[in-house]
């Protein structure tokens, strides 16, 4: 009798760890099995917030009404950083076919095997890409172009501030909000104060951090909530470090509470790739996405609703948009930021930041 | 133990109903084991396999731009631990879950007391009140902490605006307002904890002291504190232990420069993606504070009598 109860309870335990195993990894599984490359579908991986509410607005929607039998399934994340593990968790079994990211994480993710190349056959719009918006390998190209940009309390500041200098400004002390990497806007400001002390970043940084370590004690906060944004438009900080895209789009929103600008000794850029993820499930149809987003269309409507630069020569914009996107056209003075140096120097940037340049 | 009759029955005689009894238990005993099984399971599933995983990943070699080498090193963890910075870092988490345990203990104690010893017939309702926060997420709380604790917040501008001030505060963005926040989401915890271990807790006692002559602050320093003991060290322990472990409200109230382990893990994860280190940490987490809690409770033990 023991021996039954004992053969019937391990058995159903046998069961019950097989259920359980089987359903922790079914969602893996269905991902695959559904993923003919015609089956309509499209899971795109990209930032969350006001960058998916606005890229859902002026792309995905029109997407849809143009191509009604692809379904689209937006995942969003915080930050490209986030997206490249997710892939990298994804990497034997992709469940995501298209990532939008920045260009320094998606150079890792080509580099790690993550992402597939696309051609013109493929994606005739990219014959619209110019040369510097193209990966040198043929991976995918730049989808949207901003760069960092300085955000100002439009009440302390009637005119822009020209120079990145104010960060250092004792009168604006305490009224900072400054991202430290591995955020690229700390990264990005690592580079620019090296340029501004006259120092080659890619051979060393002492000069800079020893500037930054001046404004450290000035600034308010490293890590800026609910986003560096928000900060200046409330008035809790007056000068701030952000992204020119949404620094446009939250100066409208704060009705020009907000300014942003960019600083005479230049700024670095920000840059987006599309990129289609090898063994995508949706090869056929995340091609067709790719080729929508670089269509004129989509990169004009999303540089008017989040202002980020076309990556294409035939987008249009009207000359108020045009304005307040980021310049490729040289006219800026863009500080280059180099992505296979930036991959190694990421984690030795944070770890000085931590460590030197923040102060209790 | 109580003899086994069906309503109706006539009683047994003691050998059959012993019989009978062990035979209950034993079935009781299967009883019990196939109910756990569910639990054990789910355990296995959401608790030990993770943790197991963790643990292997912390001896992974983690390369730039989350490539993870998987191999066999312990690079990770003398890294960490032959760093004053990460020695630093565990300090002040340390320190942090410290001071917020002993602060959450001081203020909660005059309520959870109050609570405890109340007669009133609205003692539900408000028991119900102290431990309402917990009806609202921890980061909605911060939230909060950080709209009053602001540069214009609640307190910097009636402090300004009464003229006690000419310049703000800096109470967010630093060690205080994490501090600060820490102690009011945590104290519906420790209120709690310390209800649950008040048990020994007797009025009669208290007004027996009394009657003998003790005076009110004797009758607190010697019967009711040593009494209400136990349930201070349970409070302390377990804020301690969420303190130690929060990430939410340092990464949201410290501004960047409250650097402790939690936020430390969470920027070698998601931001450097270097995986087999943020497990390291992890596991140094988990090993060094299971220690000192370990530790604390053989304290406990010893003082409980």
């Amino acid at each position: 009798m023991r021996a039954t109860i004992k053969g019937k309870m391990a058995a159903m335990a046998a069961l019950s760890a097989a259920v359980l195993a089987l359903s922790a990894c079914g969602g893996g599984n269905e991902a695959a099995s559904s993923g003919s490359s015609t089956s309509g579908e499209v899971n795109l991986i990209a930032y969350s917030g006001v960058w998916q509410d606005q890229y859902t607005a002026a792309v995905i929607e029109p997407f849809k009404a143009k191509y009604p039998d692809i379904k689209i399934n937006f995942s969003s994340k915080r930050s490209s950083a986030e997206m490249l593990s997710a892939l990298q968790g994804q990497k034997s079994n992709p469940a995501t076919d298209v990532a939008i990211m920045d260009n320094s994480v998606s150079t890792t993710g080509n580099k790690q095997g993550l992402f597939e190349k696309v051609d013109e056959a493929a994606v005739p719009n990219l014959a619209n890409v110019p040369e510097k918006f193209r990966d040198k390998g043929g991976f995918g190209p730049v989808a949207m172009v901003d760069a960092v940009g300085l955000l100002y309390d439009t009440a302390a500041f009637p005119k822009a501030p020209e120079s990145w200098d104010v960060l250092w400004d004792p009168a604006y002390a305490g009224k900072i909000n400054v991202n430290a990497p591995p955020s690229l806007l700390g990264l990005s400001l690592t580079a620019i104060t090296a340029k501004m002390e006259g120092e080659d970043y890619t051979k060393g940084t002492d000069k800079a951090v020893a500037k930054l370590k001046e404004m450290a004690p000035g600034v308010q906060t490293f890590a800026p909530n609910p986003d560096e944004y928000q900060n200046v438009i409330t008035g809790q900080t007056v000068l701030g470090l952000g992204q020119n895209a949404r620094g446009q789009f939250y100066s409208d929103q704060s009705n020009k509470k907000m300014g942003v600008t960019f600083p005479k000794e230049g700024t670095v850029y920000q840059i987006n790739t599309v990129n289609l993820v090898k063994d995508a499930p949706h090869s056929a149809a995340a091609k067709t996405f790719i080729n929508y987003a670089l269509s004129p269309e989509a990169q004009s409507a999303f540089a008017k609703a989040l202002f980020y630069a076309p990556s294409v020569t035939n987008a249009d914009l009207p000359a108020d948009v045009k304005d307040r996107v980021v310049p490729t056209d040289g006219s800026l003075n863009i500080i280059p930021l180099d992505v296979d140096f930036l991959s190694s120097a990421r984690d030795k940037w944070t770890d000085t930041w931590k460590r030197e340049i923040i102060t209790k | 133990m109580t003899t086994l009759q069906a309503p109706g029955q006539t009683p047994l005689r003691p050998a059959e109903a012993g019989e009978l009894e062990k035979a209950t238990e034993k079935r009781n005993r299967r009883a019990y084991l196939a109910l756990l099984i569910p639990g054990l399971l789910g355990l296995l599933v959401s608790f030990v396999f993770p943790l197991a995983y963790m643990v292997r990943m912390s001896f992974n070699r983690g390369a730039p731009d989350g490539v993870i080498e998987e191999t066999f090193t312990f690079d990770t963890y003398i890294q960490p631990l032959t760093d004053p910075y990460y020695w630093k870092v565990t300090l002040d988490t340390f320190q942090m879950g410290v001071t917020v345990g002993v602060l959450c203990v001081l203020v909660s104690y005059p309520v959870a007391l109050f609570l405890a010893r109340s007669q009133s017939k609205y003692r539900s309702l408000l028991l119900a009140i102290a431990i309402a926060p917990l009806l609202t997420s921890a980061v909605v709380r911060t939230y909060g902490w950080m709209v009053i604790l602001g540069t214009n917040g609640l307190v910097n501008s009636s402090l300004t605006g009464l003229g006690i001030i000419d310049t703000p505060l800096k109470l967010t963005n630093n060690m205080t307002g994490v501090t600060i926040g820490l102690v009011e989401i945590f104290m519906p915890y420790a209120i709690l904890a310390m209800i649950s271990g008040f048990g020994r807790l007797s009025p009669q006692l208290e007004e027996a002291a009394g009657s003998l002559g003790a005076s009110k602050f004797n009758v607190f320093t010697r019967v009711t504190l040593p009494l209400s003991l136990p349930g201070i060290l349970t409070a302390f322990l377990l804020v301690f232990v969420l303190s130690i472990s929060t990430f939410i409200t340092p990464r949201l109230l410290g501004g960047g420069s409250v650097q402790v382990l939690a936020t430390e893990i969470y920027d070698q994860t998601t931001g450097l993606l270097n995986w087999p280190f943020a497990a390291a940490l992890s596991v140094i987490l988990l090993v060094l504070f299971g220690l000192i809690i370990a530790v604390y409770q053989r304290l406990t033990r010893k003082i409980g009598g």
